[in-house]
């Protein structure tokens, strides 16, 4: 089946190279199926030089795209591997490719055959790039990262190290000595690009070496390993229990199960020998893989825990800076402050503007006072110069206390007292006015002078009317006469005496009589006459 | 006398003693010092003497007159004299009138002084504001004034209500009047010097002086 197919996959190889980039953007199927031809006769032609692989041709019929590239994967990995090493040789041992060149070593041949499929395995990858999905580029991509940043250090040798580093300057520095460069220095890359570009003619596929360097370049390391791992990686990507039942998959795990321990087998062979050994059942496979969890599991326990783990640890017993890394949950005694977004602020001016409207604020009232007393009378302090000398005070003072003068009435002010004092007074003018009654006046502590009226008169129930004879006393009566006599007691003398001013007395008021009387006529005439004047 | 020696001489054991005793009246001042005459000298100060020969007469009135002190002012000397007489009563007398004067020349009124010679328990208590607080320059002056008042008036209060007199001579205080009430007036007066305001001063004046009254 290969020939025809080989001429098939030849006509593929070239329609997939004349189709127009644009073709590729839409899914069709034909560029699908020359494709998938073109990739089969690629795989075939590659076969007899990967002799680990165990397809002997790829399985298209009914088969996905992710399936046909793992399969081209398991192909490749090794065969890819391989030739990197042997280029580094090369760089080594620049003698060996002009020998080769020049002479007929079967090793040179196979190397340039190589070489040469090299180049064909890029385009192929690049063609398969181009079919396949994406998954199929970044699975390479991610190939290429882990093997450039999986440093391990058993490979990391220090000699190897400084003898590559030496070489890459003699190269860079002691100009273009070697014509093969493999996959160069990454670090100096830039700088090698442009006597690549000069010399490398053939070299497009190690330009594309260049950009996918890995590690095994620098430092050629196990490449069963790496092998393995980036089987490991890819199965980890790819949810591979689906895979269990392709054989592919199968062997590759045997070889993972066998391997377990980090102590890995190096050498292509020791892996070979354990696939030879045959494929275990299911069960076994299945015992296998639960033993694998138990010593796990119980290695885990031996060990002891981590910090996380144990009960109370305090910062003694921790490393330095643990707890910031490590998510601790505790109780928080204080309420999460809330978080203000618009409904809340709407919802307290809402609020606001309700209390405004009712006038209804929360003001603190202060708290109405007891009535339990009522106001004290508070003592004014006189701010004067006080008129009573300091002894007078004192003596006041004694008074009060012995009792001999009894308190004056106590007002709070000087203001009231005074006008107390008019009110009474006035008060007692206007009973003395309105009626007979007399209210006597009110006993006031004074060192007043009191009124000369008896006692009698204050108290009787008597006309206001008083005559001067009550007022004055007997002898004031008698004021201007001397000494007096009875009428017996008088001498003739004395008789004619008063006889005599009785007269006269007598005379003088007839007289003032008389002259009244005439008066009185005369009025009383000249009235009639007047009147009769005026009748007449 | 005879017959009373010559009843006693012939009965000694049986006389009565009432009749032996003599009854004696008490001594006056002037026996109890020994028949001597005791003076006091008062020291008149500058400002003093002016007011003094104006209320020359109220002041020698009561003393030579009712106290029976010889007063007499000694012009070249600018002292006032005082001397016991014969018929000075009290033995006290003197002192009280060395003290009326000396009150009147710390700068009282010759009729609060009088009340001294009137009343016994009454006291002079002087102090200076420097014994309070240590004030210097403007605070000292704020601290007078403050003591004093507008026109007087905190002083006349802290008078009236404590029943006192005070003299505030520049940094100088003298109050006049009984025990408790120097007391009063002189925390009154403190508290003045120590800063609080006089209305504080007044509220404790009239807790004060109330609760005094309702003692009494």
């Amino acid at each position: 089946m290969a020939s025809p197919r080989g001429g098939g996959g030849l006509k593929a190889l070239q329609q997939l190279r004349s189709a127009e980039p644009p073709q590729w953007l839409s899914p069709s199927t034909e560029l699908a199926e020359a494709a998938r031809a073109a990739s089969d006769h690629l795989f075939s032609s590659l076969r007899p030089f990967c002799p680990k692989s165990p397809f002997d041709r790829l399985l298209i019929e009914g088969f996905d795209a992710e399936q046909i590239w793992q399969q081209i994967e398991t192909q490749m990995q090794p065969l890819v591997s391989g030739l990197r090493r042997d280029l580094k040789w090369f760089e080594r041992n620049p003698e060996e490719i002009r020998e080769g060149f020049g002479g007929r070593r079967v090793v040179e041949e196979e190397r340039k055959d190589l070489e040469g499929d090299e180049e064909l395995e890029e385009q192929e990858e690049l063609g398969f790039d181009d079919d396949d999905d994406d998954d199929g580029e970044d699975d390479e991509e991610e190939e290429e990262e882990r093997g450039g940043g999986g440093i391990e250090d058993r490979f990391l040798k220090i000699k190897e190290l400084e003898e590559y580093m030496e070489d890459d300057e003699a190269r860079e520095y002691g100009g273009s000595k070697r014509k093969h460069r493999g996959g160069g220095g990454g670090g100096e890359e830039e700088e090698e690009d442009e006597d690549e570009d000069i010399e490398g003619l053939g070299d497009s596929g190690s330009e594309e070496d260049d950009m996918n360097a890995r590690y095994e370049d620098f430092f050629g390391g196990e490449k069963d390993k790496g092998s393995k791992n980036k089987q490991k990686l890819r199965k980890e990507s790819k949810d591979l229990d689906d895979y269990e039942d392709m054989l592919n998959e199968d062997s590759n795990e045997d070889d993972e199960s066998e391997n377990g321990s980090d102590e890995g087998l190096t050498g292509d062979d020791a892996s070979l020998g354990q696939l030879e050994e045959g494929t275990l059942s299911t069960h076994e496979k299945h015992l296998k893989k639960q033993r694998l969890k138990i010593e796990q599991m119980e290695k885990a326990n031996l060990e002891p825990k981590t910090w996380t783990m144990q009960g109370e640890v305090t910062a003694a017993k921790r490393p330095k800076n643990s707890a910031l890394e490590v998510d601790l949950d505790f109780e928080h005694n204080v309420r999460p402050a809330p978080v203000i977004t618009e409904e809340v602020t709407t919802s307290l001016e809402n609020l606001i503007k309700s209390r405004i409207l009712d006038v209804h604020f929360d003001d603190v009232q202060r708290l109405p006072s007891l009535p339990s007393k009522g106001p004290k009378e508070k003592k004014e302090l006189d701010e004067n110069k006080s008129k009573k000398g300091l002894a007078e005070i004192y003596e006041e003072e004694y008074e009060q206390k012995t009792g001999l003068v009894s308190a004056p009435l106590s007002f709070s002010d000087e203001q009231k007292k005074e006008a107390s004092l008019l009110f009474k007074r006035i008060c007692l003018k206007l009973d003395a006015l309105s009626h007979f009654h007399f209210t006597p006046k009110p006993i006031v502590e004074d060192m007043s002078v009191k009124a000369n009226i008896p006692a009698l008169a204050m108290e009787e129930i008597a006309p206001m009317a008083i005559s001067d004879a009550a007022m004055l006393a007997p002898e004031e009566v008698f004021a201007g006469v001397g000494d007096f006599k009875d009428e017996g007691e008088l001498t003739q003398a004395e008789r004619k005496r008063r006889r005599a001013s009785k007269k006269r007395s007598k005379k003088k008021k007839f007289k003032a009589d008389t002259i009244k009387r005439m008066e009185m006529k005369a009025r009383n005439n000249t009235i009639n006459n007047g009147k009769g004047e005026e009748e007449s | 006398m005879e017959s009373n020696g010559g009843v006693s001489s012939m009965v000694l054991e049986t006389v009565p003693a009432a009749e032996q005793k003599r009854k004696f009246e008490p001594l006056t001042a002037h026996e109890m010092s020994g028949g001597n005459v005791q003076y006091r000298k008062v020291l008149v100060p500058p400002h003093r003497y002016t007011p003094l020969k104006k209320a020359w007469m109220e002041i020698y009135t009561p003393i030579y007159d009712q106290m029976k002190i010889d007063i007499r002012m000694n012009l070249k000397g600018r002292r006032v004299e005082l001397k016991t007489r014969s018929d000075t009563p009290e033995v006290g007398n003197l002192q009280k009138c060395a003290d009326f004067v000396q009150a009147f020349m710390l700068g009282f009124d010759a009729i609060d002084a009088i009340a001294l010679l009137r009343m016994d328990e009454l006291y002079v208590e002087s102090f200076e504001v420097e014994d309070v607080k240590r004030l210097r320059g403007e605070h000292l002056s704020r601290a007078i004034g403050r003591l004093s008042g507008k026109g007087g008036k905190t002083k006349f209060a802290i008078e009236n209500a404590t029943k006192t007199r005070i003299v505030i001579a520049d940094r100088k205080i003298h109050i006049l009047g009984s025990f408790v009430n120097i007391k009063v007036a002189r925390d009154s007066l403190c508290s003045l010097i120590l800063g609080s305001p006089a209305g504080k001063v007044y509220s404790k004046l009239r807790a004060v002086t109330s609760r005094l009254a309702e003692r009494f």
